[in-house]
């Protein structure tokens, strides 16, 4: 079965929110990207790519609580659905078979 | 992280949001940016925050995120068109008063301005219904500043044979007052005129009966009007009839024309063929050119262009040169269709307008609406406060803002509908009154479709210019400060009310400043001095048998007191029409060209007239000499060179004819007071013309009568037709008082709008106060004080008006001075008087509802809720 490909961008946010578990808005999103890339990154990106993906069925989403930082206005919260998740899986898996064949001085295998 | 409250990010990024981006995630969306705005706060300044936030938002308009563009679906508004349309009415019927004054004020602003558009339009239709109306032009003449529009006789024919651009070409006689009889009506005519005989073809006037070709083609023809016919012939069918001209001769009717239009410069009652005079007027039998005593008309080829106009007008001078007349004349083609608003030309048919009122009566018009429309915008958002509570319901139940916009909207354009109609009525009812008023016969052509469409379009704009502001600003209410009850925003917007007002004032006080010089100025050139007394002086010109009994007359006019007092002259000094360059003087400049007029005076003329000799004597028949001298006047002698003392005794020479002058008159006014005093030369009369009466005050009646009773004797076929000469210097002014009377008219209107809204204002200013007036009151204020105190802010309003008005009224004022030869002082009173007017009456308007609020028991006021 043909695998399907997901853009860097796209499962970097995926993984975020999947990361995030249940607390993951736009802001939020943002916030952990930008903290983990060490870069900023715009709303209106993060924004195109959740309803880029929304609409491909990698995430649900709800409306959430308004607070008054976002001046009464309600936050959406995403999930991630189980066809995301196997599509998340798939990919982790034809890049750990890569990095299997790669040479070894390349893998900088390095734990935080 | 310090929170900085209260720094708000710019507001009209996210309007432009909202433009683009799917309007599901909007409020996702829009809280992200701000809670990224509020964030940012707390590590940026200020500014920066700002910065990043126009960026992120403005950033978020992509392709990704666009919304589904739909063509909105009007379908489903239906029903909420009914719902407006119901409460609009509602609204209107439930305020009465309130609704009355406004369908009142729009409706006579609108009226006002109807009619005078329909002047405008039709003061600038003359002579637009001929044929190839663009291709008619008529030739008129100058000689330096003397410009006229008469012609030679001889010219016209002579440039067709060698121009050939030149369609066609036709010439009318000047004015030919006649006698006319057929059966048991006889009467004295003056707008007859002798006419080529392609005239009828050349110009669009319709024959109701008779061929044009023929009509006009042999002596003796004659072309009536169809009330021409029915006076003398009880009906028009006069094909074949005959009339009896002068008692002489029998002219017989070969065509019976429509009446004619009001908006034609020529206007007359019958047309006689020229043929019948080609061979007893000499200028038509010898084709002269060089005496200019006739209108002529030419049609071009359809090829013309301005530029084209300048060539052949040149052509035509080397035409009149080659002709060896050694006069040096300009000459022009004016456009028939300029005719009637070009200015003033000497010699020319009676009944021009003028350009300036035009333009004038136009801006009026377009101010007198505005004014309207300032009063329904006022009074509008003024009672704002009453639908607060509406709009307030409207929009918990889910309106959006242009919903509500497009309702109030719908309002103004309902009221100015209704406005519509009420002007209409107005309209139709005034039209005759008007008509009087301007002497006009302005027709309304109510199967125009032109005229639907404009009328509906000043209804459209009208409502949409008025309600923009206050359906704006009515739908911008919040739900919850309105609901509360809290007091509206609309004391806020005071600025632009009191802008609105001061406007109003301001167009009232110019009007005012301008009729009252109107009426100085005409009142000026009535009583102004013209160097001769011109009351009391009766006249009829000689007519019929008089000519040759003049003997005969003098003796009688001698015999008795009441008429003894008596001149003839040639031509009465309210407008000289004749005039020559043919002369000579000593010393004088053989390049210079001026035009002279004459007159022809007998020896009792500075006595009756009371002029004042500088030099010399006036005529008299002691001095045989004296039918070839010359008396001149001040100007002329000035001119010439000479002064006081070696005028007298100097040769002229006057249209070929040899003389001394024999004395010098003061200078006197013989044509309008629009032209100042011309040189003049005054020729001993032996011949006739006008029989000029001094009358004596209170024996006028007895005069007039002795005078009937002798023309009767001597000269029984004609009837005695007389005038004042006082009253013809008058008639120079009708324009002017037509104009004074109309502009008069305006102004009250005006005020009378600006009035109306100011009472609106004033009554809704009371009644928001109430509570105030009443706390005052039990505080102890006089009745005096709360007037004084409710007046103050409009009473300002008036001062800064006033500021505005008067310099604009100064500068309009002074052009159209300019106008006139001779002005009145205008002082500063003039503006003094206008502003004070406006004030009084604007404290009267208010007086009323300040004094019913001051007077109101203060229990009452302060007892609600």
């Amino acid at each position: 079965m043909k695998i399907t490909k997901l853009g860097e961008f796209e499962e970097l946010v995926l993984l975020t929110v999947a990361a995030l578990r249940g607390d993951a808005y736009g802001v939020e999103i943002k916030r952990e990207l930008e903290e983990r890339l060490k870069d900023t990154l715009s709303v209106g990106s993060i924004q195109s790519a959740l309803k880029r993906m929304e609409e491909k069925g990698f995430l649900t989403s709800q409306f959430g609580e308004a607070t008054q930082v976002r001046g009464g206005k309600r936050k959406r919260i995403y999930t991630t659905t189980p066809y995301a998740h196997k599509v998340l899986n798939e990919i982790r898996d034809v890049r750990a078979g890569l990095w299997k064949s790669v040479p070894r001085f390349i893998q900088n295998l390095k734990t935080r | 992280m310090k929170q900085r409250n209260n720094i708000q990010p710019p507001r009209w990024p996210v309007y432009i949001l909202r433009l683009f981006v799917n309007a599901a995630w909007l409020e996702e969306i829009e809280g992200d940016l701000l809670e990224v705005f509020n964030n940012n706060l707390s590590r940026y300044p200020a500014g920066k925050a700002k910065w990043l936030y126009i960026i992120e938002t403005l950033g978020l308009v992509r392709p990704a995120l666009m919304r589904e563009l739909s063509i909105p679906n009007y379908r489903k508004q239906i029903p909420m068109f009914k719902n407006y349309l119901k409460i609009a009415f509602r609204n209107i019927v439930r305020h009465k008063a309130y609704s009355a004054i406004n369908i009142a004020g729009l409706a006579i602003g609108m009226a006002s301005s109807i009619i005078i558009m329909l002047w405008v339009y039709h003061e600038r239709s003359y002579d637009t219904f001929h044929k190839n109306a663009g291709h008619l032009y008529r030739l008129t003449c100058s000689a330096g500043d003397f410009k006229a529009a008469v012609s030679p006789a001889g010219m016209v024919e002579g440039l067709q044979a060698a121009m050939p651009e030149i369609e066609a070409v036709t010439r009318i006689s000047k004015q030919s007052a006649t006698l006319l009889e057929a059966g048991n009506n006889k009467f004295e005519e003056k707008n007859v005129f002798f006419a080529d005989s392609n005239f009828l073809q050349f110009f669009s006037f319709p024959l109701v009966q008779g061929n044009k070709q023929t009509a006009l083609n042999s002596p003796g023809r004659a072309v009536i009007t169809a009330n021409t016919a029915l006076k003398y012939f009880g009906t028009t069918d006069a094909v074949g009839k005959i009339l009896r001209v002068n008692n002489r001769e029998n002219f017989s009717v070969t065509g019976v024309l429509a009446n004619l239009p009001s908006n034609s410069h020529l206007q007359f009652d019958m047309l006689f063929s020229m043929a019948s005079i080609s061979h007893t007027d000499a200028d038509l039998r010898d084709k002269v050119w060089d005496k200019f005593n006739y209108y002529s008309y030419i049609q071009f080829k359809p090829v013309l262009t301005p530029q084209h106009t300048s060539q052949l007008l040149s052509r035509i001078q080397q035409l009149y040169v080659s002709h060896h007349t050694g006069n040096k004349i300009d000459f022009q083609l004016q456009p028939v269709i300029a005719i009637h608003l070009q200015p003033g030309l000497q010699i020319d048919l009676p009944g021009k307008g003028n350009s300036q009122y035009v333009n004038l009566f136009f801006v009026v018009a377009l101010l007198v609406i505005t004014v309207a429309c300032i009063n329904f915008m006022n009074l509008s958002t003024a009672r704002a406060s009453a639908r607060a509570k509406e709009v307030g319901m409207r929009k918990v139940a889910g309106a959006r803002r242009a919903q509500l916009v497009l309702q109030f909207l719908g309002e103004s354009l309902i009221v100015s509908f209704v406005s519509l109609f009420t002007a209409l009525a107005i309209v139709w009812l005034l039209m005759p009154l008007f008509n009087n008023l301007a002497e006009k016969h302005i027709e309304v052509d109510v199967s125009n479709p032109q005229l639907w469409f404009s009328l509906g379009a000043i209804a459209i704009i009208t409502g949409i210019v008025s309600g923009s502001y206050p359906a704006f600003l009515l739908s911008a209410f919040n739900p919850i400060k309105v609901l509360k009850g809290k007091n509206i925003p609309g004391n806020n917007h005071s600025f632009f009310r009191n802008s609105l007002v001061v406007v109003q004032f301001s167009v009232a006080i110019i009007l005012l400043a301008g009729t009252a010089v109107v009426y100085q100025q005409l009142n000026y050139l009535r009583t102004k001095n013209l160097g001769f007394d011109k009351s009391n002086l009766l006249y009829f010109t000689m007519t019929g048998d008089l000519w040759g009994k003049q003997a005969a007359l003098k003796d009688e006019l001698a015999k008795n007191p009441l008429t003894s007092q008596y001149a003839v002259v040639s031509d009465l000094p309210t407008a000289i029409i004749s005039g020559t360059i043919n002369v000579q003087w000593e010393g004088r400049d053989p390049n210079s060209q001026v035009v002279i007029p004459s007159m022809d005076v007998d020896e009792n003329f500075s006595a009756i007239f009371k002029t004042e000799m500088l030099a010399g004597r006036s005529f008299s028949k002691a001095f045989k000499t004296d039918s070839f001298n010359y008396v001149i006047n001040e100007k002329a002698m000035k001119l010439m060179g000479f002064n006081a003392n070696n005028a007298v005794g100097k040769n002229l020479s006057f249209g070929g004819d040899k003389g001394i002058i024999i004395g010098v008159v003061k200078d006197f006014n013989f044509k309008s007071l629009q032209y100042s005093i011309e040189p003049l030369v005054l020729r001993f009369n032996r011949w006739g013309g006008n029989v000029v009466v001094r009358t004596q005050p209170g024996s006028t009646e007895a005069c007039i009568k002795t005078l009937e009773k002798i023309t009767k004797e001597l000269n029984p076929a004609y009837p005695f037709n007389y005038s004042f000469l006082d009253k013809d210097l008058e008639n120079h002014y009708k324009s002017e008082q037509q104009m004074g009377k109309i502009f008069n008219l305006f102004t009250v209107l005006a005020i009378f709008i600006s009035c109306l809204g100011l009472y609106g204002l004033s009554a809704y200013m009371a009644e928001q106060r109430t509570r105030e007036i009443g706390v005052r009151k039990v505080l102890g204020a006089s009745l005096f004080g709360i007037v004084y105190l409710l007046s103050k802010n409009f009473t300002r309003l008036i001062l800064v008006a006033i500021l505005i008005a008067v310099p604009v009224a100064w500068i309009g004022i002074n052009s159209w001075l300019s106008n006139f030869a001779y002005r009145a002082e205008i002082s500063w009173p003039i503006f003094a008087i206008a502003s004070f007017t406006a004030l009084v009456i604007a404290w009267c308007t208010m007086s009323y509802e300040s004094v019913k609020a001051g007077i109101a028991n203060p229990a009452k006021s302060l007892r609600s809720q």
